[in-house]
């Protein structure tokens, strides 16, 4: 049971990690891609 | 006459006759639920895309046994269990929905096709605006699919198992349907039945637990809409190729997953007008249909009468019921972190039924205060809950299978 939780709590935090950086990514292609759509006229 | 004529002639009722009685009440049960199921998705309780054939499958199932060779009972629908290679191509002759089953049910096909429908009808646009409150909450209304996978495995569940029906918090059928295809082969019928039994409910359930856990006063809180930014289809389509790509890299076991609801997503951000008209109307509906028919004709009183369905049965709640609070503690959350200028009913958007979840927000907020609108932040939390519910399914499938 406890082992279960540990690894519940480690599955969560990775899951947790990969979202952060999802959402990072999302920020970042919205600003870069932005200044290059109206860089580019696009 | 010969009294075997009325026998032969009227099977489904000497089949109901010949049965344990455990087996006849659960039939003639289950072909009442069936009835009542149709009922409720008519008068839209629970949603009709999926209960009307649902309950139609589930009745007709149930009250078509027939006497098989060997005097053994079954029906003509599908046999879920038949996978040796030569007795299956005999039942895919017989049974009227086993190539549906065989073809696009066992193998995912018909979950990946639902998520690409699910692709085409989602705007990004909505997590692109606000990612990080977005995803914050969706991951907060993983509560269940995370803590439920503990506590399947303390009521004797393997980890697999525990795993498939944990993904019931998730609220995001195919992706149960997926998961528990990959884990649990052998019980993946009931937990499917269940998850999807669940998720129709949370549209009738959820409005009582915001009301329970969110004071009127809160519900009542304005949010402040932002200036929407201009955030354009390539921007959308630049996203959904990247992040697709990534995701399918971190986990290659959900790929086709990812694959499906990001296709979905980026033929709708290119303009492909033809294509999202198929994906969006015949592949949706069509794979919809065919999905509540055949969790229907799946619902056999022998399946159901399993002992373990009844525990997967309080599992599939408990992992509901987490979610849903976790989502609104996320809400909480940030409206502690945006001292009192949120609104909380939002978190509850997490929960990754689209659109189900954010519709059942807006309209518990609506009712205590009508100009109050929270569905554009509401809508990006339950995109992102597709996301996040996408990676947990990933990570299950990829990491349970390696712990002992």
């Amino acid at each position: 049971m406890s082992s279960s939780i540990v690894h519940a709590v480690i599955m969560y935090a990775i899951a947790a990690v990969i979202a952060f950086f999802v959402a990072l990514l999302i920020k970042g292609m919205s600003a870069s891609l932005g200044r290059f759509g109206r860089k580019s006229g696009l | 006459m010969d009294p075997h004529i009325f026998v032969k002639l009227f099977q489904g009722i000497a089949t109901l006759g010949a049965s344990e009685p455990a087996v006849m009440v659960a039939r003639i049960s289950l072909i009442l639920l069936g009835m009542l199921l149709i009922y409720l998705g008519k008068k839209e309780i629970l949603e009709p895309l999926l209960m009307v054939p649902m309950g139609f499958g589930m009745a007709a199932v149930n009250a078509g046994v027939l006497f098989l060779a060997g005097s053994q009972q079954g029906t003509l629908f599908v046999d879920p269990m038949q996978s040796d290679p030569g007795p299956l191509l005999t039942v895919l002759q017989v049974d009227f929905l086993q190539p549906i089953y065989t073809l696009t049910f066992s193998n995912g096909l018909i979950a990946c096709l639902v998520f690409m429908g699910i692709g085409v009808l989602l705007d990004v646009g909505y997590v692109l605006e606000r990612p990080f409150e977005s995803m914050f909450l969706a991951l907060c209304a993983e509560l269940g699919t995370v803590a439920t996978y503990p506590i399947a495995i303390a009521v004797g569940l393997s980890n697999n198992d525990a795993a498939s029906i944990a993904m019931v918090g998730g609220a995001d059928g195919p992706m149960v349907l997926y998961t528990s295809l990959m884990l649990s082969k052998d019980i993946f019928v009931p937990i499917t039945v269940v998850a999807y039994l669940y998720l129709g409910l949370t549209y009738g359930g959820y409005p009582y637990l915001i009301k329970l856990l969110v004071p009127k006063e809160l519900r009542a809180i304005p949010v402040e809409q932002k200036r929407t930014t201009n955030i354009t289809a390539g921007q959308k389509l630049a996203f959904a190729i990247v992040a697709c790509s990534l995701l399918c890299l971190l986990f290659p076991v959900a790929a086709p997953l990812f694959l499906s609801l990001f296709v979905g997503v980026a033929v709708r951000e290119a303009g492909l007008k033809h294509f999202v008209d198929l994906i969006g109307g015949p592949i949706l509906y069509g794979s919809t249909f065919f999905l509540g028919l055949m969790l229907g004709v799946l619902c056999e009183a022998n399946t159901i009468l399993n002992p373990r369905v009844l525990l997967l049965l309080v599992l599939g709640i408990v992992s509901l019921l987490l979610s849903g609070i976790g989502g609104i503690i996320g809400g909480y959350v940030m409206f502690f972190l945006k001292r009192g200028k949120y609104n909380p009913v939002i978190g509850i958007g997490g929960v990754s039924c689209v659109p189900t979840t954010a519709k059942v927000a807006q309209k518990s907020v609506t009712e205590v205060a009508p100009s109050v609108l929270i569905l554009p932040q509401a809508l990006g939390a339950n995109i992102s809950g597709v996301i996040t519910t996408a990676i947990l399914a990933g990570i299950y499938v990829t990491l349970v299978p390696l712990l002992r």
